[in-house]
Protein backbone atom coordinates (compact mmCIF):
# COMPACT_ATOMS: atom_id res chain seq x y z
CA UNK A 1 0.00 0.00 0.00
CA UNK A 2 2.19 2.77 0.83
CA UNK A 3 4.62 1.77 -1.98
CA UNK A 4 1.40 2.08 -4.39
CA UNK A 5 0.61 5.61 -2.95
CA UNK A 6 4.45 6.16 -3.26
CA UNK A 7 4.21 5.30 -6.87
CA UNK A 8 0.97 7.30 -7.65
CA UNK A 9 2.88 10.32 -5.75
CA UNK A 10 5.92 9.76 -8.14
CA UNK A 11 3.77 10.02 -11.20
CA UNK A 12 1.80 12.75 -10.28
CA UNK A 13 4.78 14.87 -9.21
CA UNK A 14 5.77 13.74 -12.82
CA UNK A 15 2.88 14.91 -14.31
CA UNK A 16 2.50 18.11 -12.47
CA UNK A 17 6.37 18.94 -13.70
CA UNK A 18 5.70 17.85 -17.51
CA UNK A 19 2.67 20.23 -17.16
CA UNK A 20 4.56 22.91 -15.67
CA UNK A 21 7.21 22.44 -18.28
CA UNK A 22 4.55 22.63 -21.21
CA UNK A 23 2.81 25.33 -20.04
CA UNK A 24 6.25 27.46 -19.59
CA UNK A 25 6.42 26.96 -23.11
CA UNK A 26 3.00 27.62 -23.94
CA UNK A 27 3.09 30.99 -22.38
CA UNK A 28 6.39 32.07 -24.02
CA UNK A 29 4.82 31.35 -27.82
CA UNK A 30 1.76 33.23 -26.43
CA UNK A 31 4.02 36.02 -25.20
CA UNK A 32 5.74 36.17 -28.51
CA UNK A 33 2.23 36.65 -30.63
CA UNK A 34 1.20 39.33 -28.11
CA UNK A 35 4.62 41.15 -28.91
CA UNK A 36 3.91 40.49 -32.51
CA UNK A 37 0.37 41.97 -32.72
CA UNK A 38 1.15 44.96 -30.40
CA UNK A 39 4.53 45.55 -32.53
CA UNK A 40 2.88 45.91 -36.03
CA UNK A 41 -0.10 47.72 -34.08
CA UNK A 42 0.02 51.55 -35.05
CA UNK A 43 -1.75 52.39 -31.47
CA UNK A 44 1.55 51.05 -29.63
CA UNK A 45 3.38 53.75 -31.19
CA UNK A 46 1.59 56.85 -29.81
CA UNK A 47 3.86 60.02 -28.46
CA UNK A 48 4.77 58.36 -24.40
CA UNK A 49 5.08 54.69 -26.33
CA UNK A 50 7.63 56.04 -28.85
CA UNK A 51 9.32 57.93 -26.10
CA UNK A 52 9.66 54.59 -23.88
CA UNK A 53 10.69 52.87 -26.86
CA UNK A 54 13.21 55.01 -27.53
CA UNK A 55 15.02 55.19 -24.38
CA UNK A 56 14.79 51.69 -24.38
CA UNK A 57 16.26 51.16 -27.93
CA UNK A 58 18.89 53.89 -27.30
CA UNK A 59 19.89 52.46 -24.10
CA UNK A 60 19.97 49.05 -25.05
CA UNK A 61 22.31 49.75 -28.42
CA UNK A 62 24.48 52.87 -27.98
CA UNK A 63 26.48 52.22 -24.83
CA UNK A 64 27.60 48.85 -26.67
CA UNK A 65 27.85 49.51 -30.10
CA UNK A 66 31.85 50.56 -29.56
CA UNK A 67 32.99 47.88 -27.47
CA UNK A 68 31.22 45.05 -29.25
CA UNK A 69 32.92 46.48 -32.66
CA UNK A 70 35.82 46.46 -31.05
CA UNK A 71 36.17 43.33 -29.62
CA UNK A 72 34.32 41.65 -33.53
CA UNK A 73 37.40 43.52 -35.65
CA UNK A 74 39.87 41.77 -32.82
CA UNK A 75 38.37 38.35 -32.86
CA UNK A 76 38.31 38.69 -36.90
CA UNK A 77 41.93 39.67 -37.28
CA UNK A 78 42.97 36.96 -34.84
CA UNK A 79 40.83 34.19 -36.78
CA UNK A 80 41.52 35.09 -40.05
CA UNK A 81 45.22 35.35 -39.61
CA UNK A 82 44.72 32.05 -37.80
CA UNK A 83 42.66 30.16 -41.05
CA UNK A 84 44.85 32.06 -43.64
CA UNK A 85 48.27 30.62 -42.40
CA UNK A 86 46.94 27.20 -41.74
CA UNK A 87 45.59 26.89 -45.29
CA UNK A 88 48.98 28.38 -46.74
CA UNK A 89 50.57 25.73 -45.12
CA UNK A 90 48.32 23.14 -46.68
CA UNK A 91 47.93 24.80 -49.77
CA UNK A 92 44.24 25.55 -49.39
CA UNK A 93 44.84 29.26 -49.19
CA UNK A 94 42.01 29.62 -52.46
CA UNK A 95 39.14 28.38 -49.24
CA UNK A 96 40.91 30.45 -46.48
CA UNK A 97 38.76 33.70 -47.02
CA UNK A 98 35.49 31.51 -47.91
CA UNK A 99 35.80 29.60 -44.39
CA UNK A 100 36.63 32.84 -42.82
CA UNK A 101 33.48 34.17 -44.39
CA UNK A 102 31.22 31.21 -43.26
CA UNK A 103 32.86 30.73 -39.60
CA UNK A 104 32.66 34.20 -38.15
CA UNK A 105 30.02 35.93 -40.68
CA UNK A 106 27.72 33.63 -41.15
CA UNK A 107 27.88 31.54 -37.59
CA UNK A 108 29.95 33.41 -35.04
CA UNK A 109 28.80 36.79 -35.04
CA UNK A 110 24.71 36.53 -35.02
CA UNK A 111 25.48 34.02 -32.17
CA UNK A 112 27.78 36.10 -30.12
CA UNK A 113 25.37 39.59 -30.45
CA UNK A 114 22.87 37.66 -29.26
CA UNK A 115 24.40 36.61 -26.40
CA UNK A 116 25.99 39.72 -26.04
CA UNK A 117 22.39 41.59 -26.13
CA UNK A 118 21.31 38.65 -23.79
CA UNK A 119 23.80 39.41 -21.14
CA UNK A 120 24.40 43.11 -21.18
CA UNK A 121 20.58 43.87 -21.95
CA UNK A 122 17.77 41.59 -21.98
CA UNK A 123 18.54 39.36 -18.76
CA UNK A 124 18.71 43.29 -16.97
CA UNK A 125 15.37 43.84 -18.18
CA UNK A 126 13.72 40.95 -17.14
CA UNK A 127 15.25 41.43 -13.81
CA UNK A 128 13.37 45.09 -14.16
CA UNK A 129 10.34 43.39 -15.26
CA UNK A 130 10.42 41.06 -12.78
CA UNK A 131 11.05 43.93 -9.81
CA UNK A 132 8.22 45.78 -11.05
CA UNK A 133 5.89 42.54 -10.84
CA UNK A 134 6.60 42.07 -7.43
CA UNK A 135 6.32 45.62 -6.43
CA UNK A 136 2.93 45.46 -7.68
CA UNK A 137 3.66 48.02 -10.65
CA UNK A 138 2.05 45.96 -13.53
CA UNK A 139 -1.24 45.67 -11.55
CA UNK A 140 -1.39 49.27 -10.58
CA UNK A 141 -0.92 50.02 -14.45
CA UNK A 142 -3.82 47.46 -15.29
CA UNK A 143 -5.61 49.03 -12.39
CA UNK A 144 -5.56 52.53 -14.28
CA UNK A 145 -6.25 51.11 -17.51
CA UNK A 146 -3.31 51.04 -18.99
CA UNK A 147 -1.75 47.68 -21.05
CA UNK A 148 1.16 46.49 -18.88
CA UNK A 149 2.15 44.39 -21.73
CA UNK A 150 2.25 47.20 -24.27
CA UNK A 151 3.47 49.66 -21.57
CA UNK A 152 6.50 47.38 -20.29
CA UNK A 153 7.29 45.05 -21.87
CA UNK A 154 6.72 45.71 -25.64
CA UNK A 155 9.49 48.19 -25.10
CA UNK A 156 12.24 46.51 -23.67
CA UNK A 157 11.42 42.84 -26.51
CA UNK A 158 11.48 45.73 -29.03
CA UNK A 159 14.84 47.60 -28.25
CA UNK A 160 16.11 43.68 -27.49
CA UNK A 161 15.72 42.72 -30.86
CA UNK A 162 16.76 45.76 -32.31
CA UNK A 163 20.22 45.79 -30.38
CA UNK A 164 20.91 42.74 -31.73
CA UNK A 165 19.63 43.38 -35.14
CA UNK A 166 22.05 46.58 -34.98
CA UNK A 167 24.84 44.76 -33.54
CA UNK A 168 25.06 41.76 -35.58
CA UNK A 169 24.87 43.25 -38.80
CA UNK A 170 27.33 45.99 -37.84
CA UNK A 171 29.81 42.95 -36.61
CA UNK A 172 29.09 41.50 -39.78
CA UNK A 173 30.07 44.12 -41.91
CA UNK A 174 33.35 45.14 -39.56
CA UNK A 175 34.23 41.67 -40.06
CA UNK A 176 33.95 41.65 -43.33
CA UNK A 177 36.41 44.44 -43.98
CA UNK A 178 38.58 43.40 -41.28
CA UNK A 179 38.82 40.40 -43.45
CA UNK A 180 39.64 41.69 -46.20
CA UNK A 181 42.28 43.92 -44.80
CA UNK A 182 43.99 40.77 -43.09
CA UNK A 183 44.03 39.15 -46.29
CA UNK A 184 44.80 41.76 -49.02
CA UNK A 185 46.03 44.93 -46.66
CA UNK A 186 45.55 47.93 -47.52
CA UNK A 187 44.76 47.78 -51.31
CA UNK A 188 41.61 48.08 -53.08
CA UNK A 189 43.20 45.24 -56.22
CA UNK A 190 41.28 42.54 -53.80
CA UNK A 191 38.09 43.91 -53.68
CA UNK A 192 36.74 42.65 -57.55
CA UNK A 193 37.48 38.94 -55.92
CA UNK A 194 36.81 39.34 -52.25
CA UNK A 195 32.92 40.87 -53.44
CA UNK A 196 32.61 37.81 -56.28
CA UNK A 197 33.58 35.43 -53.62
CA UNK A 198 30.96 37.06 -50.84
CA UNK A 199 28.10 36.96 -53.25
CA UNK A 200 29.17 33.38 -53.80
CA UNK A 201 29.10 32.44 -50.22
CA UNK A 202 25.48 34.19 -49.63
CA UNK A 203 23.32 32.58 -52.03
CA UNK A 204 19.65 32.91 -51.63
CA UNK A 205 19.66 29.80 -49.38
CA UNK A 206 22.47 31.22 -47.27
CA UNK A 207 20.89 34.57 -47.34
CA UNK A 208 17.44 33.27 -46.09
CA UNK A 209 18.86 30.88 -43.27
CA UNK A 210 21.09 33.77 -42.05
CA UNK A 211 18.23 36.59 -41.87
CA UNK A 212 15.53 33.98 -40.16
CA UNK A 213 18.45 33.46 -37.98
CA UNK A 214 19.76 36.61 -36.47
CA UNK A 215 15.93 37.55 -36.56
CA UNK A 216 15.08 34.02 -33.97
CA UNK A 217 18.00 34.81 -32.04
CA UNK A 218 16.91 38.59 -31.32
CA UNK A 219 13.45 37.25 -30.41
CA UNK A 220 14.87 34.35 -28.43
CA UNK A 221 17.35 36.76 -26.27
CA UNK A 222 13.91 39.42 -25.92
CA UNK A 223 11.37 37.22 -24.93
CA UNK A 224 12.38 34.65 -22.50
CA UNK A 225 13.56 36.93 -20.01
CA UNK A 226 10.37 38.97 -20.69
CA UNK A 227 8.33 35.60 -20.32
CA UNK A 228 10.32 34.57 -17.22
CA UNK A 229 9.91 37.44 -15.34
CA UNK A 230 5.92 37.67 -16.32
CA UNK A 231 5.17 33.85 -15.56
CA UNK A 232 8.40 32.49 -13.37
CA UNK A 233 7.72 31.91 -9.95
CA UNK A 234 9.56 32.05 -7.52
CA UNK A 235 8.73 29.03 -5.45
CA UNK A 236 11.26 27.54 -2.80
CA UNK A 237 10.14 24.11 -3.64
CA UNK A 238 12.55 24.84 -7.15
CA UNK A 239 16.48 23.93 -6.41
CA UNK A 240 17.44 26.59 -9.05
CA UNK A 241 16.54 30.42 -9.41
CA UNK A 242 14.22 31.64 -11.77
CA UNK A 243 16.61 33.09 -13.65
CA UNK A 244 18.95 30.41 -14.06
CA UNK A 245 16.01 28.52 -15.48
CA UNK A 246 15.55 31.22 -17.74
CA UNK A 247 19.24 30.97 -18.96
CA UNK A 248 19.18 27.64 -19.67
CA UNK A 249 15.76 27.68 -21.50
CA UNK A 250 17.40 30.64 -23.69
CA UNK A 251 20.63 28.95 -24.47
CA UNK A 252 18.44 25.27 -25.06
CA UNK A 253 16.65 27.80 -27.43
CA UNK A 254 19.71 29.36 -29.51
CA UNK A 255 21.15 25.85 -29.38
CA UNK A 256 18.13 24.49 -31.25
CA UNK A 257 17.90 27.40 -33.51
CA UNK A 258 21.46 27.40 -34.64
CA UNK A 259 21.57 23.42 -35.02
CA UNK A 260 18.60 24.11 -37.37
CA UNK A 261 20.19 26.68 -38.89
CA UNK A 262 23.77 24.45 -39.86
CA UNK A 263 21.10 21.48 -40.81
CA UNK A 264 19.80 23.76 -43.43
CA UNK A 265 22.99 25.10 -44.65
CA UNK A 266 24.96 22.03 -44.99
CA UNK A 267 22.42 19.28 -44.77
CA UNK B 1 -4.62 40.16 -23.08
CA UNK B 2 -2.49 37.25 -20.71
CA UNK B 3 -2.99 37.47 -17.17
CA UNK B 4 0.21 37.88 -14.77
CA UNK B 5 0.27 35.80 -11.81
CA UNK B 6 -0.82 37.85 -8.56
CA UNK B 7 2.17 38.75 -6.62
CA UNK B 8 1.79 40.42 -2.76
CA UNK B 9 0.33 43.79 -3.24
CA UNK B 10 2.79 46.66 -1.99
CA UNK B 11 2.23 50.08 -2.87
CA UNK B 12 4.41 51.83 -5.30
CA UNK B 13 6.70 53.60 -3.95
CA UNK B 14 8.50 54.32 -7.37
CA UNK B 15 7.20 56.93 -9.49
CA UNK B 16 4.73 55.19 -12.54
CA UNK B 17 7.10 53.50 -15.16
CA UNK B 18 7.36 55.10 -18.54
CA UNK B 19 8.11 58.27 -16.62
CA UNK B 20 11.33 59.64 -17.73
CA UNK B 21 12.10 60.96 -14.52
CA UNK B 22 12.18 57.05 -13.27
CA UNK B 23 14.98 56.74 -15.95
CA UNK B 24 18.09 58.21 -16.25
CA UNK B 25 17.80 61.37 -18.47
CA UNK B 26 19.12 61.19 -21.65
CA UNK B 27 19.87 64.64 -24.03
CA UNK B 28 17.80 64.25 -27.41
CA UNK B 29 16.74 60.92 -26.89
CA UNK B 30 14.23 60.56 -29.77
CA UNK B 31 16.78 62.09 -31.97
CA UNK B 32 19.65 59.66 -31.13
CA UNK B 33 17.25 56.70 -31.48
CA UNK B 34 15.77 58.03 -34.65
CA UNK B 35 20.20 58.22 -35.40
CA UNK B 36 19.73 54.47 -34.72
CA UNK B 37 17.06 53.37 -36.38
CA UNK B 38 17.90 55.21 -39.85
CA UNK B 39 21.46 53.64 -39.06
CA UNK B 40 20.28 50.14 -38.89
CA UNK B 41 17.98 50.69 -41.69
CA UNK B 42 21.11 51.43 -43.97
CA UNK B 43 23.43 49.05 -42.07
CA UNK B 44 20.93 46.32 -43.55
CA UNK B 45 19.78 48.32 -46.73
CA UNK B 46 23.33 48.31 -47.49
CA UNK B 47 24.00 45.05 -47.18
CA UNK B 48 21.50 43.83 -48.99
CA UNK B 49 22.55 45.96 -52.13
CA UNK B 50 26.15 44.82 -51.53
CA UNK B 51 24.93 41.09 -51.78
CA UNK B 52 23.00 41.86 -54.99
CA UNK B 53 26.07 43.81 -56.61
CA UNK B 54 27.76 40.54 -55.12
CA UNK B 55 25.83 38.32 -56.85
CA UNK B 56 25.67 40.47 -60.65
CA UNK B 57 21.92 41.39 -60.27
CA UNK B 58 23.33 45.10 -61.45
CA UNK B 59 25.89 44.15 -64.54
CA UNK B 60 24.70 43.32 -67.92
CA UNK B 61 25.07 39.55 -69.14
CA UNK B 62 24.68 37.50 -72.06
CA UNK B 63 23.93 34.11 -72.25
CA UNK B 64 26.33 31.10 -72.95
CA UNK B 65 25.09 27.59 -72.94
CA UNK B 66 27.48 24.88 -72.33
CA UNK B 67 26.08 21.02 -72.79
CA UNK B 68 27.94 17.79 -71.00
CA UNK B 69 27.69 14.45 -70.53
CA UNK B 70 27.51 14.64 -66.72
CA UNK B 71 27.68 18.16 -64.69
CA UNK B 72 28.63 16.24 -61.64
CA UNK B 73 30.38 18.99 -59.33
CA UNK B 74 28.36 22.18 -60.79
CA UNK B 75 26.45 24.30 -58.54
CA UNK B 76 24.81 27.20 -59.26
CA UNK B 77 26.92 30.66 -58.42
CA UNK B 78 29.59 29.23 -59.60
CA UNK B 79 32.52 30.73 -61.44
CA UNK B 80 33.85 30.40 -65.17
CA UNK B 81 37.36 31.34 -65.14
CA UNK B 82 39.82 32.79 -67.71
CA UNK B 83 43.58 32.69 -67.58
CA UNK B 84 42.60 32.42 -63.86
CA UNK B 85 39.78 35.43 -63.61
CA UNK B 86 36.05 34.72 -63.25
CA UNK B 87 34.47 36.15 -66.29
CA UNK B 88 31.25 34.50 -65.99
CA UNK B 89 28.64 32.79 -63.00
CA UNK B 90 26.54 29.83 -63.82
CA UNK B 91 23.31 30.75 -63.34
CA UNK B 92 21.07 27.30 -63.67
CA UNK B 93 21.84 23.74 -64.54
CA UNK B 94 18.70 21.36 -66.34
CA UNK B 95 18.66 18.32 -67.99
CA UNK B 96 18.07 19.15 -71.67
CA UNK B 97 15.72 16.45 -73.99
CA UNK B 98 18.37 14.16 -75.08
CA UNK B 99 19.81 13.59 -71.33
CA UNK B 100 22.75 15.91 -71.37
CA UNK B 101 23.31 18.40 -68.69
CA UNK B 102 22.84 22.20 -69.89
CA UNK B 103 24.42 24.40 -67.69
CA UNK B 104 23.92 28.40 -68.30
CA UNK B 105 26.53 30.59 -67.78
CA UNK B 106 25.81 34.56 -67.43
CA UNK B 107 29.06 36.21 -69.33
CA UNK B 108 28.88 39.73 -68.09
CA UNK B 109 29.01 41.88 -71.02
CA UNK B 110 31.98 43.89 -69.87
CA UNK B 111 34.05 40.15 -70.18
CA UNK B 112 32.24 38.84 -73.04
CA UNK B 113 34.77 39.99 -75.50
CA UNK B 114 37.38 37.51 -74.12
CA UNK B 115 34.66 34.65 -75.30
CA UNK B 116 35.27 33.70 -79.05
CA UNK B 117 33.24 31.32 -81.85
CA UNK B 118 36.82 29.34 -81.55
CA UNK B 119 36.95 29.22 -77.52
CA UNK B 120 36.77 25.88 -75.75
CA UNK B 121 35.42 25.45 -72.43
CA UNK B 122 36.54 22.71 -70.28
CA UNK B 123 34.60 21.15 -66.81
CA UNK B 124 37.32 19.60 -65.07
CA UNK B 125 37.05 17.72 -61.88
CA UNK B 126 40.27 17.35 -59.32
CA UNK B 127 40.42 14.84 -56.41
CA UNK B 128 40.40 17.63 -54.24
CA UNK B 129 38.93 20.71 -54.60
CA UNK B 130 35.79 21.71 -56.54
CA UNK B 131 34.88 21.43 -60.24
CA UNK B 132 36.28 23.79 -62.39
CA UNK B 133 34.83 25.73 -65.69
CA UNK B 134 37.54 27.51 -67.52
CA UNK B 135 37.36 29.10 -71.03
CA UNK B 136 40.11 28.74 -73.72
CA UNK B 137 40.45 31.29 -76.45
CA UNK B 138 43.67 30.79 -78.50
CA UNK B 139 42.86 33.08 -81.07
CA UNK B 140 41.58 36.75 -79.69
CA UNK B 141 40.91 38.05 -83.81
CA UNK B 142 38.44 35.80 -84.05
CA UNK B 143 34.65 36.70 -84.23
CA UNK B 144 32.70 37.48 -80.26
CA UNK B 145 30.54 34.69 -79.04
CA UNK B 146 27.05 35.53 -79.85
CA UNK B 147 24.61 36.03 -77.16
CA UNK B 148 22.58 32.56 -76.33
CA UNK B 149 25.85 30.21 -78.05
CA UNK B 150 25.61 26.61 -77.35
CA UNK B 151 29.00 24.94 -76.84
CA UNK B 152 30.03 21.35 -75.88
CA UNK B 153 32.03 21.56 -73.01
CA UNK B 154 35.45 19.27 -72.64
CA UNK B 155 34.99 16.94 -69.56
CA UNK B 156 37.91 15.86 -67.05
CA UNK B 157 37.30 13.79 -64.01
CA UNK B 158 40.56 13.10 -62.61
CA UNK B 159 38.07 11.05 -59.71
CA UNK B 160 36.52 8.48 -62.84
CA UNK B 161 39.59 7.70 -63.43
CA UNK B 162 40.42 6.33 -60.23
CA UNK B 163 38.09 3.16 -60.29
CA UNK B 164 40.13 2.37 -63.20
CA UNK B 165 43.19 2.78 -61.62
CA UNK B 166 41.92 0.90 -58.83
CA UNK B 167 41.08 -2.30 -61.13
CA UNK B 168 44.29 -2.29 -63.00
CA UNK B 169 46.35 -2.04 -59.78
CA UNK B 170 44.28 -5.03 -58.22
CA UNK B 171 44.90 -6.71 -61.48
CA UNK B 172 48.65 -5.97 -61.29
CA UNK B 173 48.29 -6.91 -57.43
CA UNK B 174 46.33 -10.48 -58.60
CA UNK B 175 49.11 -11.45 -60.85
CA UNK B 176 52.05 -10.20 -58.01
CA UNK B 177 50.52 -12.54 -55.87
CA UNK B 178 50.07 -15.55 -58.61
CA UNK B 179 53.89 -15.02 -59.25
CA UNK B 180 55.29 -14.39 -56.22
CA UNK B 181 53.18 -17.63 -54.17
CA UNK B 182 55.39 -20.66 -53.06
CA UNK B 183 53.86 -22.55 -56.05
CA UNK B 184 54.25 -19.34 -58.76
CA UNK B 185 57.20 -18.72 -61.40
CA UNK B 186 59.25 -16.69 -59.19
CA UNK B 187 59.01 -19.40 -55.97
CA UNK B 188 60.41 -22.11 -58.60
CA UNK B 189 63.07 -19.97 -60.15
CA UNK B 190 64.17 -18.97 -56.31
CA UNK B 191 63.97 -22.31 -55.42
CA UNK B 192 66.26 -23.33 -58.33
CA UNK B 193 68.61 -20.45 -57.49
CA UNK B 194 69.68 -21.48 -54.01
CA UNK B 195 70.25 -24.86 -55.51
CA UNK B 196 72.31 -23.75 -57.70
CA UNK B 197 74.05 -21.65 -55.49
CA UNK B 198 74.16 -24.52 -52.41
CA UNK B 199 76.03 -26.20 -56.20
CA UNK B 200 77.91 -23.29 -56.70
CA UNK B 201 79.28 -23.87 -53.14
CA UNK B 202 79.81 -27.20 -53.22
CA UNK B 203 83.44 -29.03 -53.83
CA UNK B 204 82.65 -28.95 -57.75
CA UNK B 205 81.69 -25.10 -57.72
CA UNK B 206 80.44 -23.50 -61.14
CA UNK B 207 82.36 -26.22 -63.40
CA UNK B 208 80.13 -28.61 -61.65
CA UNK B 209 76.80 -26.85 -62.24
CA UNK B 210 78.12 -26.17 -65.93
CA UNK B 211 79.08 -29.92 -66.95
CA UNK B 212 76.21 -31.33 -64.53
CA UNK B 213 77.83 -34.22 -62.81
CA UNK B 214 81.41 -34.88 -61.30
CA UNK B 215 82.26 -37.30 -63.89
CA UNK B 216 82.45 -34.97 -66.79
CA UNK B 217 84.63 -32.54 -64.54
CA UNK B 218 86.57 -34.65 -64.14
CA UNK B 219 87.64 -35.79 -67.37
CA UNK B 220 87.19 -31.82 -68.06
CA UNK B 221 90.02 -31.59 -65.68
CA UNK B 222 91.82 -34.23 -66.54
CA UNK B 223 91.69 -33.16 -70.14
CA UNK B 224 93.06 -29.69 -69.00
CA UNK B 225 96.29 -31.48 -67.13
CA UNK B 226 96.96 -33.30 -70.47
CA UNK B 227 96.52 -30.00 -72.68
CA UNK B 228 98.60 -28.56 -69.73
CA UNK B 229 101.22 -30.96 -70.86
CA UNK B 230 100.55 -30.84 -74.25
CA UNK B 231 101.79 -26.64 -74.03
CA UNK B 232 104.57 -27.88 -72.13
CA UNK B 233 105.87 -29.68 -74.22
CA UNK B 234 105.37 -27.69 -77.17
CA UNK B 235 107.16 -24.87 -75.42
CA UNK B 236 110.37 -26.94 -75.50
CA UNK B 237 109.16 -28.10 -79.01
CA UNK B 238 109.29 -24.13 -79.64
CA UNK B 239 112.96 -23.43 -78.38
CA UNK B 240 113.96 -26.15 -80.45
CA UNK B 241 112.78 -25.08 -83.55
CA UNK B 242 113.90 -21.51 -82.39
CA UNK B 243 117.32 -22.49 -82.25
CA UNK B 244 116.84 -24.38 -85.28
CA UNK B 245 115.70 -21.79 -87.47
CA UNK B 246 117.39 -18.69 -86.36
CA UNK B 247 120.13 -20.04 -84.76
CA UNK B 248 123.60 -19.51 -85.79
CA UNK B 249 123.75 -22.71 -87.69
CA UNK B 250 119.99 -22.48 -88.44
CA UNK B 251 117.95 -22.57 -91.12
CA UNK B 252 117.55 -18.80 -92.34
CA UNK B 253 121.34 -17.91 -92.11
CA UNK B 254 121.49 -20.71 -94.98
CA UNK B 255 118.72 -19.38 -96.35
CA UNK B 256 120.31 -15.57 -96.42
CA UNK B 257 123.43 -17.08 -98.21
CA UNK B 258 121.03 -18.77 -100.52
CA UNK B 259 119.25 -15.26 -101.37
CA UNK B 260 122.77 -13.36 -101.65
CA UNK B 261 123.53 -16.39 -104.36
CA UNK B 262 120.38 -16.24 -105.84
CA UNK B 263 120.62 -12.88 -105.94
CA UNK B 264 124.16 -12.93 -107.87
CA UNK B 265 122.76 -15.68 -110.54
CA UNK B 266 119.62 -13.50 -111.08
CA UNK B 267 122.06 -10.79 -111.83
CA UNK B 268 123.92 -12.87 -114.21
CA UNK B 269 120.94 -14.29 -115.59
CA UNK B 270 119.85 -10.65 -116.47
CA UNK B 271 122.93 -9.95 -118.61
CA UNK B 272 122.48 -13.21 -120.40
CA UNK B 273 118.72 -12.42 -121.19
CA UNK B 274 120.20 -8.64 -122.21
CA UNK B 275 122.23 -10.39 -124.71
CA UNK B 276 119.31 -13.01 -125.77
CA UNK B 277 117.24 -9.53 -126.49
CA UNK B 278 119.93 -8.82 -128.90
CA UNK B 279 120.00 -12.00 -130.40
CA UNK B 280 116.34 -11.92 -131.03
CA UNK B 281 116.07 -8.02 -132.15
CA UNK B 282 118.63 -9.81 -135.01
CA UNK B 283 116.12 -12.71 -135.41
CA UNK B 284 113.58 -10.60 -135.68
CA UNK B 285 115.14 -8.81 -138.22
CA UNK B 286 115.37 -11.97 -140.08
CA UNK B 287 111.76 -13.01 -139.71
CA UNK B 288 110.44 -9.90 -140.86
CA UNK B 289 112.88 -9.91 -143.88
CA UNK B 290 111.83 -13.77 -144.64
CA UNK B 291 108.35 -12.78 -144.04
CA UNK B 292 108.86 -10.33 -146.73
CA UNK B 293 110.35 -13.03 -149.10
CA UNK B 294 107.65 -14.76 -148.19
CA UNK B 295 105.73 -12.91 -149.27
CA UNK B 296 107.63 -12.32 -152.40
CA UNK B 297 107.75 -16.33 -152.60
CA UNK B 298 103.53 -15.90 -152.48
CA UNK B 299 103.81 -13.87 -155.23
CA UNK B 300 106.21 -15.87 -157.90
CA UNK B 301 104.49 -18.65 -156.58
CA UNK B 302 101.25 -17.51 -158.01
CA UNK B 303 103.20 -16.18 -161.23
CA UNK B 304 104.64 -20.07 -161.43
CA UNK B 305 101.69 -21.15 -161.27
CA UNK B 306 100.23 -18.89 -164.08
CA UNK B 307 103.05 -19.88 -165.90
CA UNK B 308 102.84 -23.82 -165.67
CA UNK B 309 99.21 -23.48 -165.83
CA UNK B 310 99.64 -21.31 -169.07
CA UNK B 311 102.02 -24.19 -170.03
CA UNK B 312 100.09 -26.74 -169.19
CA UNK B 313 97.47 -25.37 -170.80
CA UNK B 314 99.91 -24.50 -174.10
CA UNK B 315 101.52 -28.24 -174.03
CA UNK B 316 97.64 -29.28 -174.21
CA UNK B 317 96.57 -27.80 -177.20
CA UNK B 318 99.25 -29.16 -178.73
CA UNK B 319 99.06 -32.87 -177.70
CA UNK B 320 95.24 -32.03 -179.40
CA UNK B 321 96.64 -30.87 -182.12
CA UNK B 322 99.89 -32.94 -182.31
CA UNK B 323 98.73 -36.95 -183.32
CA UNK B 324 101.67 -37.88 -181.18
CA UNK B 325 99.90 -38.17 -177.88
CA UNK B 326 100.42 -41.56 -176.62
CA UNK B 327 98.14 -43.92 -173.53
CA UNK B 328 100.32 -42.98 -170.59
CA UNK B 329 98.48 -45.62 -168.28
CA UNK B 330 99.91 -48.43 -166.73
CA UNK B 331 98.22 -51.72 -167.10
CA UNK B 332 99.45 -53.67 -164.35
CA UNK B 333 98.95 -57.48 -164.53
Amino acid sequence: MISLSGRQGTLAEINHKARNWLVGWWRLVHLGALILVLALSPSSYGSDNRRVLARHIYLNTAPNLLGFTLMCALITVVITRIVIVTALSYGLSQYALQVVIRVLVLELIPLTAAMFVALRCAIASGVELSQLRQQGTLDALQRRGLDPIRQEVLPRVTAGIFSTVTLAALSCVVALVMAYLASYGFTLSGVAVYTRLFGQVFNPDVTLIFVLKTLFFSLAVSLIPMASALYDAAEQRFRVSAELRMLVRMFAVILVIEVVSLVGNYY
Amino acid sequence: MSEPQASPPTPPETPPPGDPVAMPPVANLEFKALLLLVFMTVLVVGSALYLLYARGAFEATQKLVLLSDDSEGVVVGMDMTFAGFPIGRVRRIELAEDGKARIIVDVPTKDAHWLRTSSVFTLVRGLVGSTNIRAYTGMLKDPLLPDGAVREVLRGDTGAEVPKLVAAAKELLENLNTLTASEGAIGTSMGNLQKLTERLNGPGGALNVLLGNDAEAKKLIATLDRTNALLTKLDGLAAKTDTQVFGANGVMPEARATVVQLNTLLGEARTSLKKVDAVLVDAQAVGANARAATDDLGALRAEVESSLRKVDGLINEINRKWPFARDTEIKLP
